[in-house]
């Protein structure tokens, strides 16, 4: 489950470079492509290494500009990075990541396609609920809600939704929303991404 | 009531409705588990095999099959289901968080919920709601809940309570986990406990329908009441949350009005 959030968190964000950068941009991308790799690496230690990056590329852009949204949303992603490298300290973690999402989300809730409200919801309907952890699929569907207000074209977002419906309990809305995510997907140039989503639109589909 | 063959494999059914947790998820821990208590008890290797089933439906049809000899399942699904199983009682769970027994809290809203009969056409609900005798009868006991009120199974308790809290006709029957974190939730001074049970079980392994040979269930009632206290065990205990194994101590149970 840890490793799903971690997971949401990855941006889809243009990749590269290895020594620390210099500019909130290429922090954030920094950041990305730590978080990329992540998803790709079996090694846990390598996963503990690429969280470590991660995070002093989100300490150094935050250092830059503390307010910047492309470091709020960084340093989330950073954190759920460390969530997927050190499970044992999910539950602190994973607190600390919504709160810089939040802080993200009111700097720019647009970023990353609404990524902040996209991610914050796939936190919250993966993540263990009350009292164990701080899951919360309520609050998830309406943060996927949000994100889908912004940025309703954007496949993602309808995943994030289609999800969130389902896992309260409406699995006629998360038809309609994976129908609908396949249909934007489709309607975009063929990419590993756009494959990606209509796999994940697919699958929902075909669940009961 | 075919016995097991000393020596034939058996299964343990794992079953914890309104708990998170796939199948997949814990097959690597169950494994785990029955490789240390098969270990413990000195039985051959690989004679005891462990599945999971998060659903009170997809355990019972497990506990159904021949080779389901043990069934480790939650104190409510336990005396939901013990008559109708021939469950006989090995052990009892000694929790990380809550030791042996737990205590079981009706929460409601604040003001609202002053006797039983107050409760009248409520809904309770709770992670034991598939289990309405042990929620009248164990948890509630010594109240007698209108004939109107429902009984009501959930798995998001957040939900659960937060339909409290906003006034619904409906009350919360938290485990003690749920109950202690009650005052983190931003909207607690809402909420009341009006209710808590006494000491109760929190869950049991037990023989179904003496499909184990008592030899080698006494060598494995042995085993798990040392598991707790050997080398290496907590590395397999602690991510199912459990400290080790006491005798059961099973409350009387008071007759149904």
């Amino acid at each position: 489950m840890l490793l799903l959030v971690a997971c949401a968190a990855r941006p889809q964000r243009p990749t590269v470079q290895s020594p620390l950068p210099t500019t909130v941009a290429d922090l954030g991308a920094a950041i990305a492509t730590a978080a990329e790799r992540s998803d790709h690496e079996s090694d846990p230690r390598i996963r503990g290494e690429l969280a470590a990056e991660a995070s002093r590329a989100a300490d150094a852009c935050l250092a830059r500009d503390p307010q910047a949204a492309a470091c709020l949303y960084g340093h989330a992603v950073a954190l759920g990075l460390e969530t997927k490298a050190h499970p044992t300290r999910a539950s602190e973690l994973l607190n600390n990541m919504l709160k810089a999402l939040t802080s993200a989300e009111a700097a720019d809730p647009n970023y990353d396609q609404a990524g902040p409200a996209r991610v914050r919801a796939l936190v919250l309907i993966r993540a263990p609920r009350w009292p164990l952890g701080p899951g919360d699929p309520d609050e998830g569907l309406l943060a996927a809600r949000r994100a889908v207000t912004l940025q309703p074209q954007y496949p993602p977002n309808l995943l994030a939704l289609a999800e969130a419906l389902a896992r309260t309990g409406d699995a006629n809305g998360a038809k309609e929303s994976y129908a609908r995510a396949r249909d934007m997907a489709q309607a975009l140039p063929s990419t590993a991404d756009r494959d990606a989503w209509l796999r994940e639109a697919d699958q929902g589909l075909q669940r009961k | 009531m075919a016995t097991l063959l000393a020596g034939a494999v058996a299964t343990l059914v794992f079953c914890a409705p309104g708990y998170p947790g796939g199948t997949g998820d814990a097959k690597p821990l169950l494994d785990q588990f029955a490789s240390a208590a098969v270990a413990a008890a000195g039985w051959p290797p690989g004679s005891l095999t462990a599945v999971y089933d998060p659903t009170e439906e997809g355990g019972l049809a497990k506990l159904a099959s021949p080779d389901a000899a043990l069934a480790f399942v939650p104190y409510p699904f336990y005396v939901e289901h013990a008559a109708q199983l021939h469950l006989a009682p090995l052990v009892q769970a000694d929790m990380v968080d809550t030791g042996p027994e737990e205590r079981w809290t009706l929460v409601a809203k604040t003001g609202r919920v002053t006797s039983a009969a107050s409760m009248s056409g409520y809904t309770i609900l709770s992670v034991a709601g598939y289990a309405p005798e042990f929620v009248r009868h164990s948890a509630l006991q010594g109240w007698t809940l209108p004939a109107d009120v429902k009984i009501e199974s959930t798995g998001q308790i957040l939900s659960a309570l937060r339909r409290v809290a906003s006034g619904e006709k409906v009350a919360a029957l938290l485990d003690q986990t749920q109950a202690a974190a009650l005052p983190t939730l931003p909207f607690a001074k809402e909420l009341e406990s009006v209710r808590q049970s006494p000491p109760l079980p929190v869950a049991i392994i037990a023989v179904v329908d003496s499909r184990l040979p008592a030899p080698r269930a006494h060598a494995l009632q042995e085993g798990l009441l040392k598991l707790g206290h050997t080398a290496g065990a907590a590395e397999t205990l602690a991510p199912l949350r459990l400290k080790g194994f006491v005798l059961p101590r099973l409350p009387a149970r008071p007759a149904a009005p």
